[in-house]
């Protein structure tokens, strides 16, 4: 499933956790804001992880869900190109 | 889901969070999330953390090492499947059996079949080109296959068939600078054979793989008689998949100028020739591509990728060999 991650933590060290861990499941396309594409197993897992670290009185993070048939319909202007998860070189 | 190539000399592949990383000269080239991947394939020197070679280990990552060149190595992969039922009916058939037979019947009628409408294909677009006497040639070759029970025999049907496809190869080439007399290799000493190879050479990486899931033991062949580290069913099972994918992406790069002459290095004593770097990554690409690309499964009837197709096939193969079904079907693109 397709899922649009954004997060408001005002403490810097907290912010910077929460921004690695997010990194390891999706692609970071804007200031606190990651889209990833994950399975039902992979997104309880980063669910968890992410539950265990942020302070619930001052943090927030949202997951929202794209269908497939909104997919699609995205549209971008300028900014972080979208990867291609097929070929990685190094 | 994608495969890494780390092609950079001395780089450093480590592991952060769930992510897997490449430095080099002290630059972080590469930074993916793990569950991304599903290949690693090392080309030339480059070190791996321990951290993440047991990731890779437990995520049931393979990792395949490869010269600069591309010449495999070797391979570091999970631990092979539990399931010893598949690896016993393996063993059962091996020798002369009736479906040691079937199966190097299909096999090598994969290969042909598939060599046959490579030829045909690129007959259709050059109508003047005369490759009529292969095709025919081939095509007797396949028809006899079936009257054969002998693997000794048609060992001997096979290497006919090949000798007959890389006479016509030749014919298949439209791009100026390249010439193509025979097949050779270790070490390949023209650009086309070189490049053959290097794709042979990605594609056991795949093939192995996936006879690792479906938990063969890819050391005990049919086709391919057992040598000491030999993959022989490894070997056995690409054979259908040599023209479709490999020769496809070959010609392609070729025909379609992605890789030119000036592409390649020779070494001056063996005169092995090897691809560039950058055309190095032409042609990784050019092999993603085709491995992602989608078609109808002719057996399976539904859509599916070459890469989910190697899968197939080898499950197809453990079905014959445990008796789920009566024939092995190799695939064949018309």
């Amino acid at each position: 499933m397709f899922i649009v991650i954004s997060y408001d933590i005002p403490e810097d060290k907290r912010r910077t956790k929460i921004h690695k861990i997010l990194k390891s499941y999706g692609q970071w396309m804007q200031f606190s804001v990651f889209e990833c594409e994950l399975t039902d197993a992979q997104y309880a897992k980063l669910r968890s992880r992410l539950s265990k670290l942020i302070k619930p009185s001052e943090d927030s993070i949202r997951f929202y869900f794209l269908c497939a048939c909104c997919q699609p319909k995205i549209e971008r202007i300028g900014g972080e190109q979208v990867r291609d998860d097929t070929i990685f070189f190094a | 889901m994608g495969t890494v190539y780390v092609s950079q000399d001395d780089s450093f592949i480590g592991k952060t969070d769930e992510r897997l990383t490449v430095k080099a000269e002290k630059k972080q080239i590469l930074d993916v999330p793990l569950i991304k991947i599903d290949g690693l394939v090392i080309l030339g020197r480059a070190t791996i953390s321990p951290a993440a070679v047991i990731e890779l280990l437990e995520r049931k990552i393979p990792m395949s090492f490869m010269t600069g060149t591309g010449r495999f190595l070797g391979r570091l992969e999970p631990e092979l499947t539990k399931n010893i039922f598949v690896r016993r009916s393996q063993w059962d058939a091996a020798g002369e059996t009736p479906k040691a037979i079937h199966m190097v019947q299909a096999f090598v009628r994969g290969k042909l079949k598939n060599y046959r409408a490579s030829l045909m294909r690129h007959l259709r677009d050059y109508p003047d080109n005369d490759l009529q006497k292969w095709i025919d040639d081939l095509e007797r070759a396949i028809d006899s296959l079936a009257t054969i029970k002998a693997i000794a025999s048609l060992r001997g049907v096979e290497g006919h068939g090949s000798a007959v496809y890389w006479q016509a190869f030749p014919k298949l080439i439209r791009a100026d600078g390249f010439s193509f007399t025979t097949r050779n290799r270790r070490p390949p000493i023209d650009p086309v054979n070189a490049m053959l190879s290097f794709g042979y050479s990605l594609l056991r990486h795949d093939v192995q793989g996936a006879l690792n899931i479906v938990g063969f033991d890819p050391y005990l062949g049919y086709l391919h008689t057992e040598r000491y580290g030999r993959p022989s069913l490894a070997l056995d099972l690409m054979e259908e998949f040599r023209p479709l994918i490999v020769d496809a992406i070959v010609l392609s790069a070729i025909n379609r100028k992605a890789i030119a002459p000036k592409d390649f290095t020779s070494e001056p004593l063996s005169k092995a020739i090897s691809l560039s770097n950058e055309a190095r990554k032409v042609f990784l690409t050019l092999y993603e591509q085709k491995k992602q690309s989608k078609f109808k499964h002719p057996v399976m009837g539904r859509q599916c990728t070459y890469q989910e197709a190697f899968e197939l096939q080898a499950r197809l193969l453990a079905k014959y060999l445990m008796d789920e079904t009566d024939k092995y079907p190799p695939l064949v693109m018309k």
